[in-house]
């Protein structure tokens, strides 16, 4: 458990540019809610909110789909994984950084969000638990972008994530069939963060949460079982 | 016999996209014996790390199998008994010591333990007023040795190492040098791979030479060393035509001075019979000289003759 913990820390200091850029928006969306007045301006408020709280679900994508590529590119991943640590621990490592990655950016927006929507009069557990949606999202398409990123390179396991992600948005619109969302449950996270307003705050469900973290395993387990045949360094000779 | 390192008839093949095969080594079969400094010859290309990185486990082989410390390849517990060091290392930018104890802490040694092993291994490659630098700042060299550094952190008894010496100064070469001996009185097994030829004729016990993802050569160093030495036999009153004919044919083996002395290698085995050819033809050995061959023209002579073979189909 050690080594998965030491490289899901390592993942999350390697990233901490992004990660601080990031936060820049939260810290955007704090100055929002302290100029303009936030039950005033309240709806706009939540809008950005929402706007703010999609970024790093978009940002998972990333992390999740460059994390492997860049350890090969800069030849780290051979002194990694030349240790007493197999591949699944490896992945698991840096499934658990981007989720601690995504954890200090939902912590730090459900803060501002405490403190902001709350006082405009937004229910403040809705906020947390929103943000607990926020969290199951990004640690499913974060694992599965590293799923991708074990056969593909870090632009088409983006897109090829962005894909199965908006898959069962698209089939439940053709079909008219609201259960389609439940397949891969980002689709159902992103529509309860959307429906969510100030007459309406409860949306989403905790039965979603639980189901994208049984996907989150099955997705590393299939990353497991590929990248374990899959050759590490490339040809140098 | 438990081996250090196994590779059993090993064969890895490469697949471009549009499925064209490249054989970067082709039935290979070797066995390093524990506490022995083992020396890794080959040209670029000839599938050295590939032979390495498929004993890390980074890679599978397309047929064959190896073991690493009596494990199949790839037994990630078996390689916290394992310290490696890859040809251009790529480290995380942090400070020497914390790297070192980032390494450590992956093969799962406790934090207690890192702190002073860490200062350790670092003071072992020189590096002990460095260990607060960030390694990005660093020289080459000095990235090499940390990466010698993060080798050693977990005491491991085999060291595989590709290119260690690459980088370094000729100074910092005498210090890993002497710390690898000392390694192997510490009953540390070494698995060494160079370009550096007078370093493995320093250091090895064995040395195994690979071309074009074959064996072509394995032995003692002293023996191989020992097998190729020649001797140089000075002589007057014989013709180049006498030479050719009766004495040594091959006519890169022989050469005429100005002053009308011809001047003769032959191995070492050959000597006596080649003198006594002198004699018969009339001629009058002046001098006998041994002469001791260096592992780097061991090396191009046996490559070469290699190359030779396979484009003359005798492979």
């Amino acid at each position: 458990m050690k080594p998965i913990l030491v490289i899901a820390i390592n993942f999350v200091r390697e990233q901490r540019w992004p990660i601080l850029v990031m936060l820049l928006y939260v810290l955007l969306l704090a100055f929002l809610g302290l100029t303009t007045g936030a039950a005033r301006q309240r709806d706009d408020l939540l809008f950005v909110f929402k706007q703010v709280a999609v970024y790093v679900v978009a940002f998972s994508v990333f992390f999740g789909s460059a994390a492997i590529f860049n350890d090969r590119r800069s030849r780290r991943i051979l002194s990694v994984l030349s240790k007493s640590i197999g591949r699944q621990d490896y992945l698991s490592g840096l499934i658990l950084g981007i989720t601690l990655a995504s954890a200090i950016y939902s912590i730090a927006l459900g803060v501002t969000g405490t403190w902001t929507l709350g006082e405009a009069g937004f229910p403040v557990r809705q906020v947390w638990f929103l943000m607990i949606c926020l969290l199951a999202a990004c640690m499913l398409c974060g694992s599965v972008a590293l799923m991708f990123s074990t056969f593909l390179n870090p632009f088409l396991a983006a897109g090829a994530t962005a894909a199965l992600m908006v898959l069962p948005f698209v089939v439940s619109r053709i079909s008219g069939n609201e259960m389609w969302m439940w397949v891969i449950p980002v689709d159902y996270f992103a529509a309860a963060l959307e429906k969510s307003s100030f007459a309406v705050p409860d949306t989403g469900s905790w039965k979603a949460i639980f189901l994208a973290l049984g996907e989150t395993m099955v997705f590393w387990f299939l990353a497991a079982k590929i990248f374990s045949y899959m050759d590490i360094a490339v040809s140098v000779e | 016999m438990k081996f250090a390192l196994e590779f059993d008839h090993v064969t890895k093949e490469y697949r471009s996209f549009f499925g064209r095969r490249f054989r970067a080594l082709d039935g290979f079969s070797l066995q390093v014996y524990p506490t022995e400094i083992f020396g890794f010859l080959g040209p670029n290309g000839a599938g050295k790390t590939t032979a390495i990185h498929l004993a890390m486990g980074f890679m599978r082989p397309t047929s064959g199998s190896g073991r690493l410390l009596g494990e199949p390849f790839g037994h990630a517990i078996t390689r916290r008994r394992v310290g490696f060091l890859p040809e251009n290392l790529g480290l995380y930018p942090r400070p020497a010591e914390q790297l070192i104890r980032f390494y450590g802490a992956l093969n799962g040694m406790k934090s207690s333990d890192l702190k002073s092993r860490a200062g350790e291994v670092l003071e072992m490659v020189g590096l002990e007023d460095h260990a607060r630098r960030n390694v990005s700042r660093f020289s080459r060299g000095m990235q090499q040795r940390v990466g010698l550094a993060q080798a050693l952190v977990s005491d491991p008894e085999l060291l595989i190492l590709d290119e260690p010496t690459s980088a370094l100064d000729p100074v910092a070469r005498v210090g890993v040098r002497e710390l690898l001996m000392r390694a192997r009185t510490q009953g540390k097994t070494i698995f060494l791979s160079s370009h550096l030829l007078s370093e493995i004729e320093l250091l090895c016990d064995r040395v195994a030479v690979l071309h074009r993802g074959r064996l072509v050569r394995l032995g003692r160093t002293d023996e191989l060393l020992e097998s190729y030495e020649r001797t140089e036999i000075a002589a007057r009153g014989i013709s180049p035509n006498g030479i050719s004919k009766a004495i040594v044919p091959d006519r890169s083996s022989w050469n005429f001075d100005p002053d009308g002395m011809v001047r003769i290698a032959v191995p070492r085995d050959q000597q006596r019979a080649t003198i006594s050819r002198i004699w018969e033809a009339g001629g009058e050995v002046i001098s006998v000289l041994p002469q001791r061959r260096s592992l780097e023209e061991i090396f191009l002579e046996v490559t070469s003759g290699a190359d030779s073979a396979a484009s003359g189909g005798i492979q």
